[in-house]
């Protein structure tokens, strides 16, 4: 794929978010495995307390950008970011920053189900331990909480203390999103979260995240364009390292402005 | 129109190849079943409550192993300590921490050869270091040399299995906002701790029968001892010793303290096998 790229060929239609309401803000970021570079100076916004979903097709950049947000490719030598990505006021990608404690504000849910080898209770308790120092009782409804609002309660109320890994995928995946949501993030980035899962848990994790909606903010990349339809306030569709069109989900699925845009939710390409 | 000819080949070709797997595997299972059969033959006999009551005799009184089964779980535990720590230290830097950089290059290098190094050498590298400057043999220095016996096989062990792990759950525990030091103690580890403890159990395996680094370090001792800075009774120097004497009572104290040497392994495997599958569960 040795496609000429230039500015002319990539036509970008780029809303930006109202004035005050941007929770993350990036401006001309480009990524670099090693020498491949992967993002071509995306520019765009995730609004606060809203769901944002990026669609494209393969290899287009929208893990990437998304591994960007919380600095998890540092974990990589020879990949890096330039750029700025604006979260509170400061450019996260500068500075002395303190990745943990920058990865506890800006959580993340991964494609394939990652519970970790001990209990349910002890998954989604392993993160709030490394930040706060809760009793006992405290500590138990926090774990309640975070399963109720990931809808897993329920099913596992009463096995707290048997092996996360023992779950089924769907229960897991929700599993991993309680365990993000109990640290208390300001973002919760998820990463094609629903592509392991059958639509039954699809449609579960669907209504968790609407509720999530209330309290975080939410970027989930995605290749079920319904899924983005159905959920998302905002979408961004990109194309080999671009930010080719950003706007309402409604605009973009039912107006886009994009001819690619267009031939992509359409399903003529991609 | 298919070659029946072609196909005929192919399934000769494949019947002969699986035929000379089956005959390979057959005299290696026969081999493993003469020694076992000789070992219990001959061990069993041998074996009585004096075996684990009484030390090591003078030819033609009565004795048993008491000394030498003690003397080998003080090493044996004290050099799986030692390597242990050192071996999953090192193989988890080498598996987490050191890339492509020169240094870890080297060091897993290094280890590579020690792991395949003879063990007479490692004896006679710790007699130098252990033994001739303090002027005597000692249990001390028996563990030491079977601890470097041990360590290689750990680190690999260790960096082989945490190398198996899935770099999503490195990354989901790095992503809560764990630092990766304490992602790699509290999930990689126990995710990896069948891995691990099978790396520490063929460590076991490899030094509880070692001979020749005993004969420099620990040497023998001929009486019931928990001393271990002086020289340390063994089962494998007793083997040694009496299956070369001419005394039949010694010969036969010999295949006893063979038989408990693989009775052992044998267990320590299944108990820890055991355990490794409960804590899966769990």
């Amino acid at each position: 794929m040795n496609v000429q790229a230039t500015a002319e060929t990539y036509e970008s239609y780029v809303e930006r978010l109202p004035e005050g309401s941007a929770k993350l803000d990036i401006r001309n970021l480009n990524f670099y495995y090693g020498k491949s570079k992967a993002l071509h100076g995306v520019s765009t916004a995730f609004g606060e307390k809203q769901i944002t979903a990026l669609i494209g097709p393969s290899g287009c950049g929208k893990s990437t950008l998304l591994r960007t947000l919380n600095r998890i490719y540092a974990l990589y030598p020879g990949q890096r970011a330039e750029g700025e990505i604006i979260f509170d006021g400061e450019n996260i990608l500068e500075g002395k920053q303190d990745l943990s404690a920058l990865r506890a504000r800006i959580g993340m849910v991964f494609q394939k189900p990652t519970p970790f080898p001990m209990s349910i209770y002890d998954n989604v308790a392993y993160g709030v331990r490394l930040y706060e120092n809760l009793g006992r009782a405290d500590l138990d409804a926090r774990v309640e909480e975070s399963l109720r609002k990931a809808a897993l309660w329920d099913e596992v109320k009463d096995k707290l203390h048997t092996s996360g890994q023992g779950l089924s995928g769907g229960q897991q995946q929700r599993l991993c999103v309680a365990r993000g949501v109990a640290v208390r993030p300001e973002v919760i980035l998820l990463d094609e979260p629903a592509s392991a899962l059958d639509p039954i848990s699809t449609a579960k994790l669907e209504e968790t995240l609407l509720e999530l909606k209330a309290d975080h903010t939410i970027v989930i990349v995605t290749h079920n364009l319904g899924q983005a339809a159905r959920i998302s306030d905002y979408t961004g569709f990109m194309f080999l390292g671009r930010m080719i069109e950003f706007t309402t989900t409604e605009q973009l699925f039912t107006n886009p402005r994009g001819k690619r845009t267009q031939d992509y939710v359409t399903g003529r390409f991609g | 129109m298919k070659s029946k000819v072609l196909i005929a080949r192919r399934k000769a070709g494949n019947a002969i190849f699986v035929g000379f797997c089956w005959i390979t595997a057959a005299i290696a299972l026969a081999a493993l079943a003469a020694i076992l059969f000789s070992l219990f033959k001959d061990g069993i006999g041998a074996l009585n409550l004096q075996t684990f009551t009484m030390d090591t005799p003078a030819a033609g009184s009565p004795g048993g192993l008491r000394n030498a089964i003690v003397g080998s779980i003080m090493m044996c535990a004290l050099a799986m300590v030692i390597a242990v720590v050192i071996g999953v230290l090192a193989g988890t830097w080498l598996a987490e921490y050191a890339g492509d950089a020169v240094y870890g290059k080297v060091v897993r290098f290094v280890n590579d050869v020690l792991l395949s190094a003879p063990s007479i050498l490692i004896g006679l590298a710790i007699y130098q270091l252990l033994v001739a400057p303090f002027h005597g043999f000692s249990g001390l220095a028996g563990s030491v040399a079977l601890a470097l016996l041990a360590t290689p096989v750990v680190t690999r062990t260790t960096e082989d299995v945490l190398k198996l792990q899935p770099s999503a759950l490195r990354e989901a525990g790095v992503a809560l906002g764990s630092p990766l030091a304490s992602t790699i103690r509290r999930i990689l580890w126990r995710s990896a701790n069948t891995g691990i403890l099978t790396g520490g159990l063929l460590a076991f395996a490899r030094i509880s029968g070692e001979t020749a680094p005993l004969l420099f370090t620990a040497l023998n001792n001929q009486f019931f001892s928990l001393n271990m800075t002086k020289p340390t009774a063994n089962l494998p120097s007793v083997i040694f010793q009496g299956g070369l004497s001419a005394f039949d009572d010694l010969r036969n104290l010999a295949w006893a303290g063979a038989l408990i040497i693989a009775v052992a392994v044998l267990g320590v495997n299944i108990i820890a096998r055991t355990l490794a599958r409960e804590n899966r569960q769990s």
